[in-house]
């Protein structure tokens, strides 16, 4: 899919409504601490192929969801969103002249200053958190990316051909 | 394609400014209540997502015992044998209660052993590993308000913190930044029981080095600082050691509750002596239970304030 492709605004909010669904589905405690963060990697991709429609602003509405879902101070994974968002815009015309794998291992600091900037977070506000399982979903977000990104483009031929 | 807008404002700019209205935001949310309404706004338009969330779970249950009749026959054997098990102990529960007023009467004892429950369904456990919160189908409309006691049948979950108008949240006793003050059944030793982050242990760090505590002692709800209801079991002790030159026990407890498991749970009314409102907010700003890591302000930590002579 061409980053100038136009894709609607109904399209981008409902695979981000179901990002949401795959990250509050109820699972085991040992899949729950290495879920892949579903919901920063689709606000990733749209941040990076519709960077015009999709900027900073929409990245932290999408972060209030998160924060008002997961019970977390409101403004949390939005602030994070946010910067995530912001680095991605910064660098798109790179990320998008890689092929997918690289651009998958490329993104790994970004999703790891997503879960820094949540656990810095979480520390200054007092909540216990494990330090080291809290970098799993780094990894796992790293590896989920390409399949992710496949499957999202192959949603927005529902409305662009790619 | 050229934007909607084409002069609006940098990308740096509303960076700067959506880092300055996050971090607002997040000092009001942590500070005072301000941000509920927004928060339970949201939340209820997100409902519908929560619940598809909910749906596999709930689906894979339900075929389960669709399809499984004869698990389901079994169930329904054992569950009545417990029902006549447990009516013959009512028997002499009622027996016992006449003679406890009575005693009581005898004593000029006002308070009464009467509380009022009501049936909670457990709709989800926090999504984040890290926080133990859950999620019940009984919200303001039902009469659930903040700071009511959550138990089930072995003992206490925790207690409501947000109170939305068709569900409510509630804290769990193993929450990191929780507390509940117990006694020991056995000695009646006041103190304090912590949450850890783990649903199946609880710390008691104010034992004293010459406290009488054993392993297998019963930990109850002592009821000061009136959040919880006196004489519910929270808490088995599993271990107790002493490192030389430390002041004080450690002490550590396994939850009678079933807190990851059940999927329903009791809400408690209990009929306060005291003035319920009065006492609620003088004792809110204060939880004060000592821990380094919790902000004493941190609006997510309704810990109960700790017994006087701690």
């Amino acid at each position: 899919m061409s980053p100038n492709a136009n894709v609607s605004l109904l399209l981008i909010f409902s695979s981000i409504a179901f990002a949401l669904v795959l990250t509050l589905i109820p699972l085991p405690v040992w899949a729950a601490i290495s879920r892949p963060a579903f919901f920063a990697a689709t606000v990733a991709f749209w941040a990076l192929m519709q960077p015009h429609r999709f900027g900073v602003i929409s990245a932290w509405v999408c972060g209030l969801f998160l924060d008002a879902s997961y019970g977390t101070p409101l403004g949390q994974h939005a602030l994070a969103l946010a910067i995530v968002t912001f680095v991605i815009a910064r660098f798109k015309d790179f990320y998008w002249s890689i092929p997918l794998i690289q651009q998958s291992l490329t993104l790994l600091p970004v999703f790891a200053l997503y879960e820094f900037i949540l656990f810095w977070i979480d520390g200054v506000s007092g909540r216990a958190v494990d330090p080291l399982w809290r970098w799993l979903p780094v990894l796992s977000t790293t590896i989920v990316w390409p399949f992710w990104v496949l499957a999202l483009e192959r949603f927005a031929t529902i409305e662009v051909q790619s | 394609m050229s934007p909607l807008f084409s002069k609006g404002p940098s990308t740096n700019f509303k960076i700067i400014a959506v880092l300055i209205i996050s971090l607002g935001l997040m000092m009001i949310d942590q500070a005072q209540q301000a941000v509920q309404p927004v928060r339970s706004g949201i939340a209820a338009a997100l409902q519908p997502l929560q619940l598809a969330a909910e749906l596999p779970a709930d689906a894979i249950d339900f075929f389960s015992k669709y399809i499984d009749r004869d698990e389901l026959a079994a169930e329904n054997r054992k569950l009545n044998q417990k029902v006549l098990l447990l009516r013959a102990r009512l028997q002499k529960l009622a027996a016992l209660e006449a003679e406890n007023e009575r005693i009581r009467g005898l004593l000029a004892s006002s308070d009464s052993l009467d509380e009022d429950v009501l049936i909670a369904e457990i709709l989800a456990i926090s999504p984040d590993p890290y926080l133990h919160f859950m999620k019940l189908n009984k919200g303001s409309m039902d009469g659930v308000f903040p700071g009511q006691a959550l138990i089930d049948a072995n003992g206490i979950i925790g207690q409501v913190t947000e109170v939305n108008m068709m569900d409510s949240n509630a804290i769990m006793i193993t929450d990191a930044n929780h507390g509940i003050p117990v006694e020991l059944n056995r000695t009646g030793l006041q103190t304090i029981a912590q949450g850890t982050g783990k649903t199946d242990k609880l710390l008691l760090p104010f034992l004293a080095n010459n406290a009488d505590v054993r392993e297998g002692d019963l930990l109850v709800s002592s009821g000061l600082g009136g959040r919880y209801p006196a004489g519910y079991p929270v808490a088995t002790v599993s271990a107790v050691s002493h490192q030389a030159g430390d002041e004080f026990l450690t002490v550590r407890a396994i939850p009678t509750a079933s807190l990851n498991r059940g999927r329903e749970a009791l809400l408690v009314w209990t009929q306060h002596p005291a003035p319920p409102r009065a006492a609620e907010q003088a004792e809110a700003p204060e939880s004060t239970v000592a821990q380094s890591t919790a902000k004493p302000t941190d609006k997510q930590t309704p810990e109960a304030a700790p017994p006087a002579g701690q």
